[in-house]
């Protein structure tokens, strides 16, 4: 990357923080609950930059021991399961979907109760 | 804009007789797709708190007239069942547009503050019964009186929903895993009844006593009764407390002994759990269909690009409701 710090994700701290300490207590009630939304869109963002490509390998790798093609995507699994090409009592199929699940999570809301129960 | 409100509302009111100055309007946080406003009207006699209940024109394809909403109202609460009572109705080519005015009902409706704040301490142990008894009342209506409802079998919405969800051509593999393993269910035991369709904290009003009104009816449908409880007991109604099945304040034991208590259709646990595998496939969804009416710019909206990243949340329930046992 050619650019300078703030890098994006710090860029996107900012203004979390901003419309947090600045903006949130001067909007009436019904645009505060609009703001919080926002928050938590603008973290979704930054753990995506920051833990997205970790996440996606992790599952990419456990896909290669499913999906006997080279097309390694949630498309061709989906398309596997669909057509019935793969076994559902499978458990590395289960482990697999598992695994895809939590990774997505972990950067829309790692604080979903189902993933921190399964986390621990 | 609120001033020209004010003046249809209080046209509308007089109307059905009531007559008086509306003041105070205010915007309410809602549905995601309703428009709602409290106001007050006073004339010499008395102040009395409303609600007005207006359809955008933008509601997703799953709903129904709001103005039927209203009609859905009036007949459940001669069946006893605790809902607003309803004021007015106005039809789509009103100067109101399609929307209905109900009286306000005090308590309040957000999930986080029922479950957090001291006020509702002592109502939550009592909330899954009384909830249980409630929509058992709305289960035990005769369906007669509403042939202008969506018929909505198991099956078929199944079905519906699996190809709205692949019209979005967005792939998952846990929604088509879900939908193999859902196909195998028996869905069949049941008597056809009026279904809310999202039945949950958010569209009920609670306060100190506990349950005060089932609101928000867009979803209604005649189909299986199972649905309304399988939805209340799903991971996605529970607020991050996990650990109380129904809608994060409650057991399962209780709301099922409420709605045994009014029920004709006499439910047990182990019928409930593929009802809450369809929930949260179903709610899956319907976050795309949110999602996606952003992302076609029917809307723009922040609450409905956000949503499209709730649909991983219904994919890790549904792994967890079908591999790790869900408990």
């Amino acid at each position: 990357m050619i650019f300078d710090r703030p890098t994006s994700s710090e860029l996107i701290k900012a203004v979390m923080d901003f419309l947090d300490t600045k903006i949130k207590d001067e909007l009436p009630p019904h645009l505060a609950f609009k703001l919080r939304i926002t928050n938590n869109v603008l973290g979704m963002v930054q753990r995506e930059i920051d833990q997205g490509e970790q996440l996606s390998e992790e599952v990419i790798k456990v896909m290669s021991n499913i999906i006997k093609s080279d097309d390694l995507t949630t498309k061709e699994l989906s398309n596997l399961i669909k057509n019935g090409d793969l076994d559902l009592s499978d458990e590395e199929l289960k482990n697999l979907l598992i695994l895809l699940s939590k990774n997505k999570i972990a950067v829309d809301n790692p604080n979903y109760s189902t993933y921190k129960k399964l986390i621990k | 804009m609120q001033e020209e409100l004010a003046s249809s509302l209080s046209k509308k009111l007089l109307e059905v007789g009531i007559e008086g100055k509306v003041s105070n309007l205010e915007p309410l946080t809602g549905g995601a797709s309703k428009e709602i406003w409290k106001f007050e009207v006073s004339n010499a006699k008395q102040t009395t708190k409303m609600i007005l209940r207006r359809g955008s024109g933008i509601e997703g394809p799953l709903a129904i007239k709001t103005a039927d909403e209203a009609r859905i109202q009036k007949e459940v609460i001669k069946a006893g069942a605790p809902v607003p009572i309803i004021l007015a109705v106005s039809k789509n080519e009103e100067e109101l547009g399609d929307s209905y005015i109900m009286h306000f009902v005090e308590g309040e409706t957000i999930a986080r503050k029922i479950l957090r704040d001291k006020e509702y301490k002592k109502a939550l142990p009592l909330l899954a019964y009384q909830c249980g008894e409630a929509i058992a009342k709305v289960h035990n209506v005769d369906i007669d009186n509403f042939s202008f409802l969506p018929k909505k079998p198991a099956e078929d919405q199944l079905e519906d929903l699996y190809a709205t969800y692949q019209s979005f051509e967005q792939p998952s593999p846990v929604f088509e895993y879900a939908y193999l393993w859902l196909k195998e269910q028996d869905f069949s035991n049941f008597q056809e009844s009026l279904v809310h369709g999202d039945f949950r904290l958010g569209n009920i009003i609670v306060n100190g006593e506990g349950l005060q009104s089932i609101i928000d009816w867009e979803l209604a449908h005649i189909g299986n009764p199972l649905q309304d409880l399988g939805w209340v007991c799903g991971n996605s109604w529970r607020f991050g407390k996990n650990d109380k099945v129904v809608g994060g304040f409650g057991e399962l034991e209780d709301l099922l002994e409420g709605y045994n208590s009014i029920s004709k259709l006499k439910v047990n646990k182990e019928m409930v759990k593929c009802w809450q595998v369809f929930g949260t496939f179903r709610w899956g969804v319907i976050c795309l269909i949110q999602a996606y009416a952003h992302l076609n710019r029917t809307i723009n909206s922040i609450e409905k690009a956000a949503i499209g990243r709730r649909v991983s949340e219904t994919e890790i329930d549904i792994v967890d409701l079908l591999f790790l046992g869900g408990e």
